[in-house]
């Protein structure tokens, strides 16, 4: 293809059925660099094509596009058009190029985030985990990134619906870990602990050949969860991998034990930890904190648990 | 921004459903960058959560209500004082709450409702929980005039003694379903002597 304009004709015409698109493929493919030169003309051509109609081609220009230097002002237009796309567009199409669909919702999450409205992307990223999954138990990289926003604009209660399903296949590991994590955060939020135990305790079981920040920070809340909910912290069950069992004792072991002479000294482990999950860390934590002489990692964890994500890059 | 959906629940009075609706419109109407906040129906909001006993989901939106719209609207603060009520256990406190404000149309349905319904789940406390209650404390959990409990009470069965001004619970009887019937019983017979042979 020499010309946008010559790949929206083509787009246009060959997005009527499945073999129509199975030849419109190989030509988007073929035309990345193309798109990618021209990124900052191709809004007009955005306009020309139907976002359900012409998914594929649209999901094409659109990554291009938004993959070039936007100014602010094209910003909240450009928002628009993720959201419209992401609502209107046919997930077979979007199925047949996973990465770049991904690429996509990634930037309007980044975009939602540096104009601090995350609310503006939960319901996108909802309908858009819902057209990328294969099956309801299809985990994607999606899923992270969607209860990542639900936690930053706590909308607890919209991340129920995607948690709620038991996944069986799992696209990459890391996802796993975050999804599980958030997926804690979420549960400790909303205050189902045995829930968010479930969710913490696979991020912990999970095999992992190196410690990873994630699997840390998870054990550390699966440790508090575990004292509030059961009074105790269990040991890890047989099937941690090794790496798990040798470096997650070492770095939460201290956290472990002060916090367990915490919890006994009564200072009212309900009220103390309410406020740490409830994402206000209050006077009365750190007083807590420094009595019982530990005030680094309860500080951490709770300026951590308010801040969530951005830490771990996600 | 188009409301509709509420209306019509608040209309028909499908409380139950009106904080779910508040919840999906927000996100709705927020993914299409429209700000909001100004315009947006807190209260009703709020008081559908507490209608659910949704305390949590109440604490989050009072959370995040911009601080402006919390100090200028005072049906927004008084809806909130009700939430607090609840989140402190303060039985009586919700219900002088509910009368200490004058609420516009719109919401004096839903918070007629919410406190009907808040009568009927403490009496069921009370009726798990007391075996004797005197007059005056039911008074206060209920929130009526002592005459106006007495009624009630005996409404639901209870009985009154006024002599020492104490009413008498009477729990309802648990009925157990009988769920072994005989026709299930030869089916899970037959079923085992395939399994077996």
């Amino acid at each position: 293809m020499d010309t946008v304009e010559a790949l929206t004709a083509h787009i246009q015409g060959l997005s009527g059925n499945f073999e129509e698109i199975a030849h419109l493929h190989p030509l988007l493919k073929l035309s990345e660099e193309l798109l990618r030169m021209q990124a900052s003309r191709l809004a007009p051509f955005l306009d020309l094509l139907d976002p359900a109609k012409h998914s594929l081609g649209y999901l094409y220009l659109l990554e291009a596009y938004s993959s070039g230097p936007i100014t602010r002002e094209q910003a909240s237009a450009l928002l628009i058009s993720f959201v419209g796309f992401i609502n209107s567009c046919s997930a077979e199409q979007i199925r047949l190029a996973p990465d770049k669909f991904i690429s996509v919702c990634k930037r309007l999450k980044d975009q939602v985030l540096q104009h601090k409205v995350p609310i503006q992307g939960v319901a996108p990223l909802r309908t858009a985990v819902r057209k990328l999954q294969i099956s309801s138990e299809h985990l994607t990289t999606l899923h992270s990134e969607f209860l990542l926003l639900c936690l930053l604009s706590k909308c607890y209660k919209a991340g129920l619906n995607i948690l709620d399903d038991d996944i069986f296949e799992v696209d990459q590991p890391r996802d796993l870990f975050l999804y599980c994590y958030y997926g804690g955060m979420i549960y400790i939020g909303l205050k189902r602990f045995p829930k968010a135990l479930e969710c913490l305790h696979n991020v912990v079981t999970a095999p992992m050949s190196a410690i990873n920040a994630i699997s840390i920070e998870a054990y550390k809340k699966y440790i508090l969860v575990s004292l509030i909910h059961l009074g105790q912290v269990p040991p890890f069950p047989k099937y941690t991998s090794a790496t798990a069992q040798r470096n997650l004792k070492n770095y939460a072991q201290v956290l472990g034990e002060e916090a367990k002479v915490v919890m006994e000294q009564r200072v009212g482990g309900d009220t103390v930890l309410n406020d740490v999950f409830g994402l206000s860390p209050s006077v009365m934590y750190f007083n807590i904190g420094r009595k019982a002489g530990f005030h680094n990692a309860i500080e951490e964890l709770v300026w951590f648990a308010a801040n969530f994500g951005p830490v771990l890059g996600a | 921004m188009d409301l509709s959906q509420l209306q019509d629940a608040l209309a028909s009075k499908s409380y139950d459903e009106v904080a779910g609706i508040c919840d999906e419109l927000m996100l709705q109407i927020a993914s299409m960058g429209v700000s909001f906040q100004e315009e947006w129906p807190y209260t009703i909001h709020l008081i559908g959560h507490l209608y659910d006993s949704d305390l949590n989901s109440a604490r989050f939106l009072w959370k995040s209500i911009p601080s402006g719209i919390k100090e200028s609207r005072p049906d927004l603060v008084a809806a909130w004082k009700i939430g607090q009520c609840l989140w402190n256990r303060d039985y009586a406190g919700v219900y002088a709450a509910i009368r200490g404000f004058d609420w516009n149309p719109e919401a004096h349905g839903l918070v007629a409702a919410f406190q009907e319904k808040y009568t009927e789940r403490v009496f069921q406390l009370l009726v798990s929980a007391y075996s004797t209650i005197s007059v005056a404390d039911a008074a206060q959990f209920l929130g009526m005039s002592e005459d106006d409990v007495t009624n009630y009470a005996l409404q639901h069965g209870w009985t009154f003694d006024s002599g020492s001004r104490m009413l008498t619970v009477t729990k309802p009887k648990i009925v157990t379903e009988q769920k072994l019937d005989p026709s299930k019983l030869q089916r899970l017979t037959e079923y085992v002597f395939q399994l077996e042979h």
